[in-house]
């Protein structure tokens, strides 16, 4: 096996360039996984451990710009006010070693239904940004999906970044298992209010393929919510919003859950994540918590 | 002062913490050098037969030394579980047929571990797939078998499953029900591990295991050697659990390819290995049926258990026997009636894990309690209380040989609910249900009772005082976690006076130690430890003989000095005083001795469990846990609550998070930590330790077993707990572990039944 090491974007790109069936390692949460389990035997180990522009985050057009490679425990302490959505998703991953190396450009790669970056990313309108020596291109996180594990990515392509903009309104992430981290959750909700836009974002995981939004959960919620002189919501708006994104998922039966407990638990999460962050909204910024 | 009942901090711990322990992996003996590492190719298929092994491909691999296969290999297979059907017996290397994923096919020797690891890759293994059974229902139809030769798939069985007509008559409320006591893995933190060496006619052996003597009796007898040649030395050893007793099939196998290769020998087992390699624990498949009056009067208990051994009968196979003798728990039940039956499937043989075959009586008989005490609509406190063995009735036979010994279950029992406040928490259940808040409270309780000390209550140990002035204490009772070191000291300390930090303990080495029982079923206090406390007295009686002439005075004038570690004469302050290290001076001072209880102790508690149930997700939390155990007087509170803290977190784990599933084709489905949930401390509350001392009579501090008592009581007070939480919404039972998906989905299944 080869081990590539740049020091430099252009070098990894470069890399990648030539070297297409070499895997990219960031954190490597899940490729030394998949290597120790021999899962998977690539011909070469592309390391973006030593590329400082994938280990920075700064803001960019008035969003923030996550490298790619940026440890979770990071997103928590630096970045927990702009994105508190994705702050709260990244809180619950894995164990505190798993969250000083583990990425979001590594869950993106991975592309696994249950990442639990993805729901909040979408709620969130994320977009990735993914190079190549071709050029630069951005890809809204709702599109960059493709299937169980795969993504968009071009073989000479890699994650630079994901690009953010601060919240405006209040964001929630829930997820249900058997326990709240180190074990893969059961089904996971994000949820992100958009004053600004007068919409509500969403995200759902471990419950289809892919990551999803629930597309009419928030057709419908933009034209329940009262922005210019909110008032509680009533019950049956909640469920509804519930109702429609349990819809908005297709999960299956497997180990962990039935699809039948998956749908129900995606409404009740939606329900309560709606209800808690309305109530910010209402309350003027006091955080409730799963 | 006494040192006995304080909090002596472990001296094990310093080293621990900062070199590290040096456990088998470690070693760097010279008798090792040159050693070869065996890498075992497993069977990714749960029954198979084999019809062909190809290893001249791995052969030819870097670093390859030898490829072995059964054809190679002239040990013969063991009956592991000696009262096991016959023909079940174990190869070392798969013969012709493979009965679990995981049983090892291939010796793969490599200069390196990790060359082992590709060059098993290569032997090429040709298996026919045959029907695996998975389920016990399957293993007793017997269509399917693992064993043809045997004609049936029952490894052992005992007791008819019928009590007899009559058995619930007088009865006016009978209640019964299917409960599962689910599969789980012991996971202890390091894996197996067996380095061996054979030299000048006789081998050297070191493993990670509970039981120095015991292992090397084993491997003398499945090498076909004598005892004298077969030395087994136990470094360090990283927790066992119980499935870490006598020698392991991997652990003969490493023995046996050091005489045949002519060079030392590792082995030293991968966290996934160890999933489907080492033995799994409880796997009881239950049927309880309790009755009894309206007044809360159990009349009857019956116990039937379908045991699962696993592919090859190990020590769970017998299991189920002392399930059933503990099966009346802390209850004077008039009529108890148990039987069982163990079976083999294509899966990871079954043996001894914390509790081994106790927690599975508890867990049975106190669900029976609560399922009698919700159909009489009594409260199930109420029901413990009015059926308990009283404290006037000890001993309490419950076998034509075995009595419990003391206990005071009612009190543990009130002690436990008053220390929680039993009827505060019943209000606040009672004001979140009417409220019709989607977080429920639910108060388990669980009163308990064990044997320890039941394999056996013999155990010897020898205390030898030095010129120097230093201590060796001999156990045979080897640690493999606990803290004999410090345990061991305190008891020699107290009686001889020498500071703690000049004894030194040693263990698990058979040319050393060539007798003992090791470390299993909570007996090592009362065994190991009353041996030294008695090998320290002797010692100083003998101390005192020789003294005596030197002192001029009468033996029964002279005490211990324990200020300076001397003999003095009693009463006399300007008395010469001759210390223990002047006497060893003159005189080897050593005392060995042997210590035989004769008899079990039964060290009982109870446990109140109070848990938060989401009513929507049906995710459940543990809050409070308080616990009562009682096993006698406590010879140090820090490794008295120790052994409670890591027990109580394992009971917790069973109840809430662990199970070894398979699917139908045998494929184990948690065999790694990404699917196996071990406890961490986020699923923990902080326990309430509530002591309560009850001494035995079996031995003179009045000692019993600590070790097992945490897991036993617990996981039925948070099974209980959990299910008393959605118990309104008509939900009587749910198997372990209680999940979300499962407590929703009794749940729903509750609400489904009543429409
Ligand atoms: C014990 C444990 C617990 C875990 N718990 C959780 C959990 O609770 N929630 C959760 O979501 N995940 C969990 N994971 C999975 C993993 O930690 C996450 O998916 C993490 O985000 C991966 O990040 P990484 O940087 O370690 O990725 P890596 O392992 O380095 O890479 C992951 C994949 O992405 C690709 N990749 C990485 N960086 C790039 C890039 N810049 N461009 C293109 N491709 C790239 C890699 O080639 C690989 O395919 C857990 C893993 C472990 C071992």
């Amino acid at each position: 096996m080869d081990f590539f090491r740049p020091d430099s974007l252009a070098e990894a790109l470069a890399a990648k360039a030539e070297h297409a069936d070499a895997v990219p390692i960031a954190g490597g949460t899940d490729v030394m996984v998949e290597l120790n389990f021999d899962h998977r035997r690539p011909a070469a180990l592309l390391d973006l451990g030593r590329i400082v522009e994938l280990h920075e985050h700064g803001r960019q057009d008035g969003k923030v710009r996550i490298g790619a490679a940026v440890p979770y425990a990071r997103i928590i302490d630096e970045l927990g006010r702009e994105l508190p959505g994705l702050a709260m998703a990244a809180r619950t991953v894995g164990s505190p070693q798993i969250r000083n190396r583990g990425s979001v450009g590594g869950n993106l790669g991975a592309a696994s239904p249950a990442g639990d970056s993805h729901p909040a990313l979408l709620a969130a309108n994320a977009e990735v940004e993914i190079a190549s020596i071709r050029g630069t291109r951005m890809v809204p996180v709702k599109d960059f999906y493709t299937g169980v594990k795969r993504n968009v990515l071009a073989p000479d392509e890699l994650i630079t970044a994901v690009h953010i903009a601060p919240a405006t309104g209040a964001q929630q992430f829930s997820k249900v298992g058997t326990r709240n981290a180190m074990v893969i959750a059961v089904c996971a909700f994000g949820l992100a209010l958009h004053p600004d836009q007068k919409r509500v974002g969403t995200g759902l995981g471990s419950a289809a393929p892919t990551p999803r939004p629930a597309t009419k959960a928030e057709e419908f919620i933009a034209t329940e919510l009262d922005w210019e002189s909110p008032k509680p919501l009533a019950d049956s708006v909640l469920r509804r919003f519930g109702a429609l994104v349990a819809e908005a998922a297709s999960p299956i039966d497997d180990v962990r859950g039935s699809a039948a407990y998956r749908r129900h638990a995606l409404a009740v999460l939606a329900r309560r994540t709606l209800g808690w962050a309305w109530s910010e909204h209402l309350g003027g910024g006091r955080r409730a918590c799963a | 002062m006494s040192i006995l009942g304080t909090r002596v901090h472990r001296v094990e711990d310093p080293a621990f913490l900062t070199k590290g322990g040096t456990y088998t992996d470690d070693l760097t003996d010279e008798r090792l050098a040159g050693a070869l590492h065996l890498t075992l190719v497993r069977s990714p298929i749960a029954h198979a037969t084999i019809t062909s092994i190809d290893t001249s491909a791995a052969k030819q691999a870097p670093g390859v030394v030898a490829v072995l296969t059964a054809a190679d290999c002239d040990l013969e297979p063991v009956l592991v579980f000696d009262r096991a059907n016959k023909k079940m017996v174990r190869p070392y290397l798969a013969t012709d047929r493979v009965r679990f994923v995981g049983e090892p096919v291939a010796a793969v020797l490599t200069e390196h571990p990790y060359q082992g690891e590709d060059a098993a890759e290569l032997v090429d293994v040709d298996y026919d797939p045959l029907p695996a059974v998975v389920d016990v229902e399957a293993a007793l139809n017997g269509e399917v078998l693992l064993f043809p030769e045997a004609g049936t798939n029952v490894a052992t069985a005992k007791g008819s499953a019928d009590p007899g007509a009559g058995f619930f008559a007088d009865c006016e409320v009978v209640v019964t029900k299917q409960i599962l006591n689910q599969r789980v893995a012991p996971a202890p933190l390091e894996t197996r591990a067996a380095a061996a060496a054979w030299d000048d006619g006789r081998y050297t052996v070191f493993c990670s295991n509970q039981n120095a003597q015991g292992t090397r009796d084993d491997l003398a007898e499945r090498l076909g050697v004598d005892v004298a040649d077969v030395h087994v030395i136990l470094p360090d050893v990283g927790g066992g659990f119980g499935a870490k007793i006598g020698a392991d099939p991997e652990y003969v196998l490493v023995a046996w390819l050091a005489r045949r290769l002519g060079r030392p020998v590792r082995w030293s087992e991968s966290r996934s290995e160890n999933m489907t390699g080492l033995v799994h624990g409880r796997a009881q498949h239950q049927t309880i049926t309790i009755g009894g009056d309206r007044d809360g009067t159990v009349k009857a208990y019956q116990l039937k258990i379908v045991g699962e051994a696993g592919a090859y009968p190990a020590f769970g196979a017998a299991l189920p026997n002392l399930t059933g003798m503990m099966a009346r728990g802390t209850y004077d039940i008039a009529r108890k009636h148990s039987s069982y039956v163990s079976v083999v499937t294509n899966t990871t043989p079954t043996g001894a894990y914390r509790g081994a075959g106790r927690p599975e009586a508890t867990q049975a008989i106190e669900r029976a309690m609560d399922l009698f005490a919700r159909a009489i609509g009594m409260d199930p406190a109420d029901v413990r209380r009015k059926n308990f063995i009283a404290p006037e009735q000890f001993p309490y036979e419950i076998t034509d040989e075995i009595s419990y010994d003391t206990g005071e279950y009612a009190k543990a029992l009130d002690l436990a609910l008053r220390s929680a406040g039993y009827e505060q928490l019943r209000a606040e259940q009672a004001r979140r249900r009417e409220r019709g808040d989607t977080k429920l409270l639910g108060i388990g309780l669980s009163s308990y009772v064990e044997i320890t000390a039941g394999g056996g209550a013999s155990e010897n140990g020898s205390v030898e005082v030095h010129p120097d002035g230093t201590v060796t204490v001999l156990t045979g009772s080897s640690p493999h976690g606990q803290g004999h070191a410090t345990a061991w000291a305190m008891l020699a300390h107290e009686q001889l006076g020498i500071p703690m930090e000049k004894i030194t303990v040693r263990h698990g080495d058979t040319d050393q130690i060539p007798e003992g029982a090791g470390t299993m079923g909570s007996r090592s206090l009362q065994t190991g430890g009353i041996a030294v406390h008695k090998a320290a007295g002797e010692l100083v009686e003998l101390a005192k003989q020789r003294a005596a002439d030197l002192l001029e005075a009468d033996v029964a004038d002279l005490v211990v000095d324990k200020d300076v570690a001397a003999i003095t004469v009693a009463g006399v302050p300007s008395a010469r005083k001759i210390t223990f290290a002047e006497l060893a001076a003159q005189e080897q001072l050593r005392v060995h001795t042997e210590w035989d209880a004769g008899k079990a102790t039964f060290p009982f508690g109870a446990h109140v469990a109070v848990v938060e149930v989401d009513a929507e997700t049906g995710k459940a939390a543990v809050q409070r846990i308080w616990a009562v155990d009682d096993a006698g007087p406590v010879l140090n509170p820090l490794l008295f609550d120790g052994q409670r803290h890591g027990g109580i977190a394992q009971g917790i784990a069973q109840a809430m998070l662990e199970e070894v599933t398979y699917d139908e084709d045998g494929q184990p489905l948690a065999a790694s930590f990404a699917d196996y949930g071990i406890p961490s401390a986020a699923e923990l509350p902080s326990f309430d330790l509530v002591g309560m001392e009850t001494p035995t009579d079996a031995n003179p501090l009045g000692y019993k077993g600590i070790g097992e008592a945490g897991t036993i009581g617990s996981c039925p007070a948070v099974q209980n707990a959990v299910i008393d939480a959605v118990a309104h919404l008509g939900v009587d039972h749910i198997d372990m572990p209680l999940t979300p998906v499962r407590v929703w989905t009794a749940i729903q299944q509750a609400a489904g039944g009543a429409k």
